[in-house]
């Protein structure tokens, strides 16, 4: 995958290795800021709880980190792009909906349709929004990650999917 | 569309506890209520806040008994590009419909364990959460929330004996929907659905009701559909794609 981001900015919020080691394989520069041609959003669930044992600030923690901040994180992408009359691509990654605890069940099911809506609302601006719901953390995330970024997946948008057998 | 819920569960004999963000508009539904003859208490709410919950469900205890059976319907929806949407926008729908549910359910629960009872819970969701809806993004996320933590819900409680399940409605017209209850609002709607009609909401409460009875022993962690084929429709042949941007005077715009 040499080369299939050269010259791309890429703006990384939320920490993984794989991923990140994929993009700079491909060419990718990576930035904490600014304007940049691709949002990267990581986001993984909190140790699982028993719904009736999760507090309101835990609640509210996994729902900020898990879907509110990647709303705003879009937007605020979508926004700058737009006026600089350019496209993008936004990859969320999070934890599979129902491999941890009912906070992660609500932000993961929530983040999958909103990728879905917002891919449809920008398609036409050259904005692409897909999302890998995963546990591994192995290369073949970080590979998918860099194609989901690159012109090769120009076609791919409103995409919700896994990496292995178990998401 | 709670009120229908409400009705349904006052006709299978229950005594209902009408819980509303305004004391007015859930002693209005409650005297719908009380008119078919079982025992009814209303009291207001804001199901975002722990402390309100744990008030309300005191009061309807106190004056109707334990909650054995819960509806969550509280929400808010408006149509509007995601590049208009505030974080404010963005928080009321989102936190009505994803916070408000969990907490509800969570308190309903803690309730359930402590009286070492069982019970059953039954969500609004909406037909459109697997397939994204452009031009309402707050409501897409919030209402697939709703239908995603039915499932984890179902499996925390079924050890308590609780069973979590949803609805994902289609559109059925009530006095506060957003394109109305006018027969020029729906027309044009009945014409894009297969069963050739918008639903009843008597429809919706009758489901709701017979998901939470013991008809329904054994079935939990579920979400039905009912949408008369609404979300089904072949895509082959749908008309030309109009950008959402484009389509604020439809019949789910903004103007």
């Amino acid at each position: 995958m040499t080369g299939w981001l050269d010259g791309k900015t890429v703006q990384l919020i939320g920490e993984d290795p794989a991923i990140a080691a994929a993009l700079e394989e491909a060419g990718a520069i990576l930035v904490q800021e600014g304007e940049s041609d691709c949002l990267v959003h990581i986001a993984r669930a909190p140790a699982p709880k028993l719904a009736h044992h999760i507090t309101h600030g835990e609640w509210r923690a996994a729902m900020h980190a898990g879907l509110d901040d990647r709303f705003e994180a879009a937007k605020l992408f979508n926004e700058a792009a737009r006026s600089a009359q350019r496209g993008g691509a936004i990859l969320f990654v999070g934890t599979p909906e129902q491999q941890a605890g009912a906070d992660q069940a609500a932000a993961a099911g929530a983040l999958g349709n909103l990728t879905k809506s917002i891919a449809v609302e920008w398609a036409r601006d050259g904005v692409r929004v897909n999302t890998i719901l995963t546990n591994e953390n192995g290369p073949a995330l970080g590979r998918m990650a860099a194609y989901l970024l690159s012109d090769y997946a120009a076609y791919v948008t409103g995409a919700v999917m896994g990496i292995g057998l178990n998401d | 569309m709670g009120l229908a819920m409400a009705i349904a569960f006052a006709q299978g004999g229950a005594a209902v506890g009408v819980m509303g963000r305004s004391i007015e508009r859930a002693e209005e539904g409650a005297s719908k209520i009380a008119a078919l003859g079982v025992p009814v208490h209303a009291t207001s709410c804001d199901v975002r806040d722990p402390d309100q919950i744990t008030q309300a469900f005191n009061a309807t205890e106190a004056a109707i008994g334990p909650v054995s059976l819960l509806a969550n319907n509280a929400g808010a929806n408006f149509p509007v590009l995601t590049e208009n949407m505030s974080m404010n926008a963005w928080n009321a729908v989102t936190r009505i419909a994803i916070d408000g549910t969990f907490l509800c359910s969570a308190e309903f629960a803690r309730r359930r364990e402590k009286a070492g009872r069982g019970g059953a819970i039954i969500n609004n969701s909406a037909q459109y959460i697997w397939t994204g809806f452009p031009g309402d993004a707050h409501s897409a996320a919030a209402k697939t929330a709703q239908a995603t933590m039915t499932r984890k819900l179902a499996e925390d409680w079924a050890p308590l004996g609780i069973r979590v399940n949803a609805v994902a409605a289609g559109f059925f017209p009530h006095e506060s929907s957003t394109s109305g209850n006018g027969a020029e609002a729906i027309s044009p709607l009945q014409n894009m659905i297969p069963a050739g009609r918008t639903g009843q909401t008597y429809e919706f409460g009758w489901l709701s009701a017979l998901l939470c009875s013991p008809l329904m022993e054994g079935l939990t962690g579920q979400v039905i559909l009912q949408d008369g084929g609404e979300s089904l429709r072949r895509s082959l042949m749908m008309p030309d794609f109009v950008p959402p941007r484009e389509r604020e005077d439809g019949p789910w715009g903004w103007k």
